[in-house]
């Protein structure tokens, strides 16, 4: 079997004329939790319901080892899939979700369910109408993490939720559902919220991959440097990615080692996740670069 | 299998509610008033049913009473599903319900077997069981409750029991006559939503013209009309074979009669299945149930 849980290769997705997803190629391994980052309409929506066989994708794809799209059922068994926020059925009580969900899905723990719904302020008795939207995404997250799966694909789950309910989610996210085998997929404009999470970083811009790695080799590959304003036009004529605005001065962000010529005039420092997004998804008429 | 069982409990656990409120309010509305109203038969009909009259109201409020509960529940339920294709749009869980690992072919044919069947035939038990309340209360207005209690109950409850058998079999099948027209519905409510049975007339009128003009043969109207024919005959007294009284003396020959016309009934009902249009229209619904999939699994 592969050591890829997830394997993509020339993937397109399109709607009409119009390429939502563009020939992306990339891979999951297992034990990864992954970010997905993009703009809005940058396609992440529509790859991840490509995963999961909700939206006819070409080039090849494999999840688990499985076609989605040919073979939905089956994998659905092992990928939990959460779309969106609030989409629990309001008629629904929550012990109603669990008893369907035992019938309904092969590795569901009705056990588990209610030890996870425990950790929350979600009663059984509870009426999914009557939730606040923070609740239903706990409980949500709750019925899925009780799914013995080995990937999970949330998209965009803490939209909308406050503070409090985002931190409640992933801190249940992580305790209860990430081992070191099992694999998260996650997109999220919270980009700073979730950066300590990810192990790795797939970005999408107008449906094209333009970045796709691990954390640690983000480190490794992209350079920072801070540096006195005074310097600012030597590190221009540099052509950095993104030039932006850090405490007490200024930073100049390169793909790769900076050359040496501007080695010297600042001090390297570790990229933030949100400004290596800013500097490979911008659009030029924003070009930060210009301050 | 238990996927199907626990599909078929969702609709349960969505519906309960609104199933008691259709067959309990009519009950709890006609049984007070029964009770505290006045009753009156008129002097003509109480001297010349004489004795017959507790089990002519008892037959008669079983009848009632289940016709009136079958037909309050099979129309909710044919209004129900026909926006089935739709129908967990509004409150976006048709998402959630996608990412669970069923079938398609079961995710539809649960609702659909549930709604168009098991409700009605659900609604006929609770017909009988409210209809015998009823008889209670009516009978001991009108004759006092120890009549209630003396009617030849062996045979009521023999003809009764033979008549919901008769419906039992008679509300499936007629709902195979007219699952065509119901998968089309509900078909047209997958992409034209609430407008679904409009644009369906139309488009079935449009058709009918189409080929009246064509060549001059009403074949959508002679379609759909002998459909509803079929259906009214499958589901009671097939070809006009009714189970006949020929006077109140004679009420109870008939209902001791009942067992023996149920079952010749039921053998008519199910030798008409044997005819092209039937065939017809299981290819249509079957047809429709496939679109459906594909739609389900492109949405």
């Amino acid at each position: 079997m592969s050591e890829y849980l997830v394997e993509a290769q020339g993937l397109s997705v399109r709607y009409g004329s119009k390429a939502a997803v563009d020939d992306v190629s990339f891979t999951i391994p297992k034990g990864r939790v992954v970010g997905l980052l993009g703009h809005n309409g940058a396609g992440k929506t529509t790859l991840m319901r490509a995963l999961v066989g909700l939206a006819k994708a070409e080039g090849r794809l494999s999840v688990l080892g499985l076609s989605p799209r040919a073979q939905r059922q089956q994998l659905l068994t092992s990928v939990c899939y959460i779309p969106d926020v609030a989409i629990l059925p309001r008629w629904a009580k929550v012990g109603d979700l669990i008893t369907l969900m035992s019938g309904l899905h092969p590795k569901f723990s009705a056990e588990r369910a209610r030890a996870l719904l425990r950790r929350t302020s979600v009663g059984l008795n509870d009426k999914v109408k009557t939730l606040s939207k923070g609740m239903v995404v706990q409980a949500h997250l709750a019925l899925v993490a009780a799914i013995d799966a080995r990937l999970m694909v949330l998209d965009e789950p803490t939209l909308g939720l406050d503070v409090l309910s985002r931190k409640a989610f992933y801190e249940m996210l992580i305790d209860e559902w990430c081992d070191g085998q099992r694999s998260v997929l996650i997109s999220t404009h919270q980009v700073e919220e979730v950066e300590a999470l990810l192990s790795d970083v797939l970005m999408l811009n107008d449906g094209k991959l333009v970045l796709s790695t691990s954390l640690e080799d983000m480190d490794r590959r992209f350079v920072a440097l801070s540096h006195d304003p005074a310097v600012a036009e030597q590190m221009a004529a540099a052509h950095p990615l993104l030039r932006y605005r850090v405490q007490g001065g200024s930073a100049a962000l390169f793909d790769g080692a900076p050359p040496d010529s501007v080695l010297a005039l600042g001090q390297r420092v570790r990229p933030s996740l949100v400004d290596l997004f800013v500097a490979l998804t911008r659009k030029p008429e924003l070009d930060r670069t210009q301050f | 299998m238990t996927s199907f069982k626990t599909l078929m409990q969702r609709e349960w656990l969505q519906h309960r509610f609104g199933w008691a409120l259709l067959a309990g309010v009519p009950l709890a509305i006609i049984l007070p008033l029964l009770t505290v109203g006045q009753v009156d038969f008129g002097e003509d009909t109480a001297v010349h049913m004489a004795d017959s009259m507790p089990l002519f109201i008892t037959a008669a409020s079983l009848v009632v009473t289940v016709t009136v509960l079958v037909g309050i529940l099979w129309s909710a339920s044919l209004i129900q599903i026909s926006g089935l294709a739709r129908r967990d749009h509004a409150d976006r869980s048709n998402e959630f319900w996608l990412s669970l690992p069923t079938g398609d072919a079961p995710s539809l044919a649960a609702p659909l077997l549930v709604h168009l069947v098991l409700v009605p035939l659900a609604a006929l038990g609770a017909g009988l069981a409210g209809g015998l309340l009823v008889s209670l209360v009516l009978v001991t207005r009108v004759t006092g409750l120890t009549s209630w209690f003396t009617l030849p109950w062996g045979t009521l409850l023999t003809a009764a029991l033979a008549g919901a058998a008769r419906l039992a079999v008679g509300i499936p099948l007629a709902m195979l006559w007219l699952l065509p027209l119901v998968m089309l519905t509900v078909l047209a409510g997958a992409w034209f939503k609430r407008w679904a049975v409009p644009v369906l007339a139309v488009a079935l009128g449009l058709v009918g013209l189409l080929f009246e003009r064509l060549l001059g043969l009403p074949l959508v109207d002679a379609w759909i009309g002998r459909l509803f024919e079929m259906a009214g005959r499958a589901l009671l007294a097939t070809g006009g074979h009714g189970l006949t009284v020929e006077g109140q003396s004679d009420l109870l020959r008939s209902l001791q009669a009942a067992p023996g016309w149920a079952a010749a009934d039921v053998l008519r009902a199910l030798a008409e299945l044997a005819q092209p249009v039937f065939g017809f229209g299981l290819l249509v619904s079957a047809a429709c149930f496939a679109t459906l999939m594909w739609w389900r699994r492109r949405a």
